[in-house]
């Protein structure tokens, strides 16, 4: 399987005031196409920042993110700007949808930019909505839905730029139970049609339990290590033997 | 970013908060408002000076012998047209002139047996100087040369003259009193007059008033034993025109090699002049003032909405929007936010202009003027887009440091914003 994320040994120090706050240390995690990845810990633990890492919208300290294996790491706000618009996108705790915009007017802003033709944008607007089931809900502002749609709709909008990866920080954390399961079956359903590599964070073990793999994180630090895919109880291949030796003593708990 | 979308939402937004936007807009307009009308009333007030200064002393040109604006107040008699028939002959044909006429002014005693002053003289054609004196554009008052007690002279009258009121009052003359006048004629020996005061007049220059004598021109000629006159008062159509009749006189003088020169009123009327360019400074501070206000209003809604929508800005960005698209969201804001409060000023400030206009504004007498006059707000083009021009300028303005703080977030910051 390809890696398409890989962090080597990054770390965070956020000033907090004049005191340091170590957010991660030395997390070297790799993520493999058609994951559907959990980073899992209590809150304050990095999970956040280990996203946001990722997603390339906050830089590391120390260390080094790659992105199907182009170094993230000191490029320009610019360039970043468009490896997101190209290969990322975010579902948000909060959903974060333009409340002035319609269903149908927020999914299509991520593609205002990437497709220049109305037409098409339109109908890839709409097969979106479609696939989280609110094809009839596409006029609608997002204060006329309900927390699970709006989430939906947010997952459509991620969908619709066709990303390599979709990163979820705490996508159920809002949302009730039935809903936010109904929520993350479609985020399974979608990352096992179209082979999306899913990464979300959560502290729910219900959560847990839906993802391929689970990485926990504790003080910033990587706690436990899965080498195996629970849909399939196999070892996952591809990790280099030099990471094996360095989280030698790692149990895989969750296997 | 595509443009029409990023303006889509702007105009969403700025709607987003409907009392704040109005607030806003409504300080816009009022801005809008006060340059449309303070300088509607500045300019209604130019265009009563001008054209009292045209229609009661000066004409919109005047032609004398050359070197009579250089030497002519120490030696009046030396720079005489002695031709004036040919030359309103051949001026007379151009286009926009409505009137040729001659004057001829000098320094004269006046006495009335038990008083003496010296008067400013000018002999003038009755007739052709009430046309003058009528302003055809402004209905609203008589700002030429009015009557005050008695009747104008006509073309009948010869050994009559009307005066000034304030010289009137001064010598304590009254229609149909006689006085004598007496003058220096033009070979140096003195020559007096009998003649009949026929009416008093007053003009929108107290200064003229006070010291003016008006008579016959042949009658002036005869006492100052001269064939010539000094002055050709030339009156258009329209004020408008006088740079171009100008020109055009200019290039008849040239041609024909005639000894003339001309001034126009503008060169002739100091005062008001001064007065256009001293309220046009008040009015530079005006607009200045407004433009800050403007600023400042719109300075603080934009500020507003962007540190309420933080996080909103921190998702765009997320999306892969650059700082540029950021910045062109904002500053689109602040647009719509000028060109709305701008429009919204136009309509209420013409409004506001005819509102006023119908009733006026009584006005006292200007200084050196001796009536007041109604004051009404002139609706300018001009006016108008520059009021639009310092709306959506100011707006565009006061939204750049918000726009470039909001597009300078940290992306991280901004998504855990509440």
């Amino acid at each position: 399987m390809n890696i398409i994320v890989k962090t080597q040994n990054i770390s965070k120090i956020f000033m907090l005031g004049k005191t340091e706050v170590h957010a991660l240390t030395d997390v070297s995690i790799d993520a493999f196409e058609g994951e559907f990845l959990a980073i899992a810990g209590p809150s304050g633990s990095g999970k956040t920042t280990l996203l946001n890492l990722i997603g390339c919208i906050d830089q590391p300290t120390a260390g080094i993110v790659k992105i199907d294996g182009e170094v993230m790491t000191g490029l320009s706000s610019s360039r970043l700007a468009d490896i997101r618009m190209a290969k990322l996108s975010f579902v948000f705790q909060t959903f974060n949808l333009i409340p002035v915009l319609s269903a149908f007017e927020n999914v299509e802003y991520p593609l205002l930019k990437m497709v220049r033709n109305k037409a098409e944008r339109r109908d890839r607007v709409c097969e979106a909505l479609e696939n989280v089931g609110l094809a009839d809900f596409i006029t609608h502002r997002p204060d006329e839905l309900s927390g699970g749609q709006r989430q939906r709709v947010a997952i459509a909008r991620a969908l619709v730029t066709e990303p390599r990866i979709i990163l979820a920080d705490e996508p159920t954390a809002n949302l009730d139970q039935k809903t936010g399961g109904e929520v993350l079956e479609l985020m399974k359903t979608i990352n096992e049609s179209k082979g999306t590599l899913f990464i979300f964070s959560t502290h729910d073990p219900k959560v847990m339990k839906m993802a391929s793999r689970i990485i926990r994180i504790t003080d910033g630090r990587v706690a436990d290590y899965n080498h195996f895919d629970r849909r399939t109880g196999d070892k996952i291949a591809g990790f280099s033997s030099e990471y094996i030796i360095r989280n030698k003593g790692r149990r895989d708990l969750d296997r | 970013m595509e443009y029409p979308v990023s303006i889509k939402l702007a105009a969403r937004n700025v709607f987003r908060n409907r009392i704040r936007t109005l607030i806003t807009l409504a300080a816009i307009a009022f801005g809008s408002v006060s340059i449309i009308v303070a300088g509607g009333f500045f300019e209604d007030t130019f265009m009563l000076m001008r054209e009292s200064a045209i229609h009661g002393q000066y004409g919109h040109i005047q032609i004398h012998a050359k070197g009579f604006a250089d030497h002519g107040s120490s030696a009046p008699f030396d720079y005489l047209i002695e031709n004036p028939d040919t030359v309103i002959k051949k001026l007379g044909s151009l286009d926009h002139i409505k009137l040729i006429t001659p004057r001829i002014s000098f320094s004269a005693m006046v006495s009335t047996g038990d008083n003496s002053v010296a008067v400013y003289c000018q002999g003038i054609n009755p007739d052709e100087e009430k046309i003058l004196s009528s302003i055809d554009n402004i209905k609203r008052a008589a700002l030429g040369l009015s009557m005050e007690k008695g009747s104008n002279l006509t073309g009948k009258d010869r050994f009559s003259v009307i005066l000034g009121r304030g010289l009137a009052k001064s010598i304590g003359v009254k229609p149909g009193d006689s006085i004598v006048l007496l003058a220096n004629t033009v070979g140096g020996s003195i020559n007096a007059f009998d003649m009949t005061v026929k009416g008093t007049f007053f003009t929108s220059f107290k200064e003229f008033d006070d010291r003016a004598l008006r008579m016959p021109i042949d009658i002036a000629k005869q006492l100052i034993r001269t064939d010539g006159i000094q002055t050709l008062v030339v009156v258009l159509d329209k004020t408008s025109n006088t740079s171009v009749v100008k020109n055009e006189i200019l290039n008849t003088i040239k041609s024909r090699h005639m000894a003339l020169e001309i001034r126009t009123w503008k060169q002739l009327a100091d005062f008001y002049n001064k007065t256009v360019e001293l309220y046009g400074r008040q009015f530079f501070v005006l607009k200045l003032i407004i433009t800050i206000i403007v600023v400042l209003s719109i300075f603080n809604t934009i500020n507003m909405a962007i540190w309420e929508r933080t996080r909103e800005i921190g998702t765009i960005m997320a999306m892969g929007y650059k700082k540029m698209d950021i910045m062109k969201l904002f500053l689109a804001e602040g647009m719509i936010l000028g060109l709305l409060g701008g429009i919204a000023g136009i309509i209420a400030g013409i409004a506001a202009a005819r509102i006023i206009s119908f009733f006026g504004i009584p006005m006292p007498p200007p200084p050196g003027a001796t009536v007041g006059w109604t004051a009404f707000i002139k609706v300018v083009p001009d006016l108008l887009v520059s009021s639009m021009i310092i709306s959506v300028s100011a707006s565009l303005l006061s939204s750049f440091y918000p726009a470039f703080k909001a597009s300078n977030m940290v992306i991280t910051d901004a998504l855990r914003h509440y």
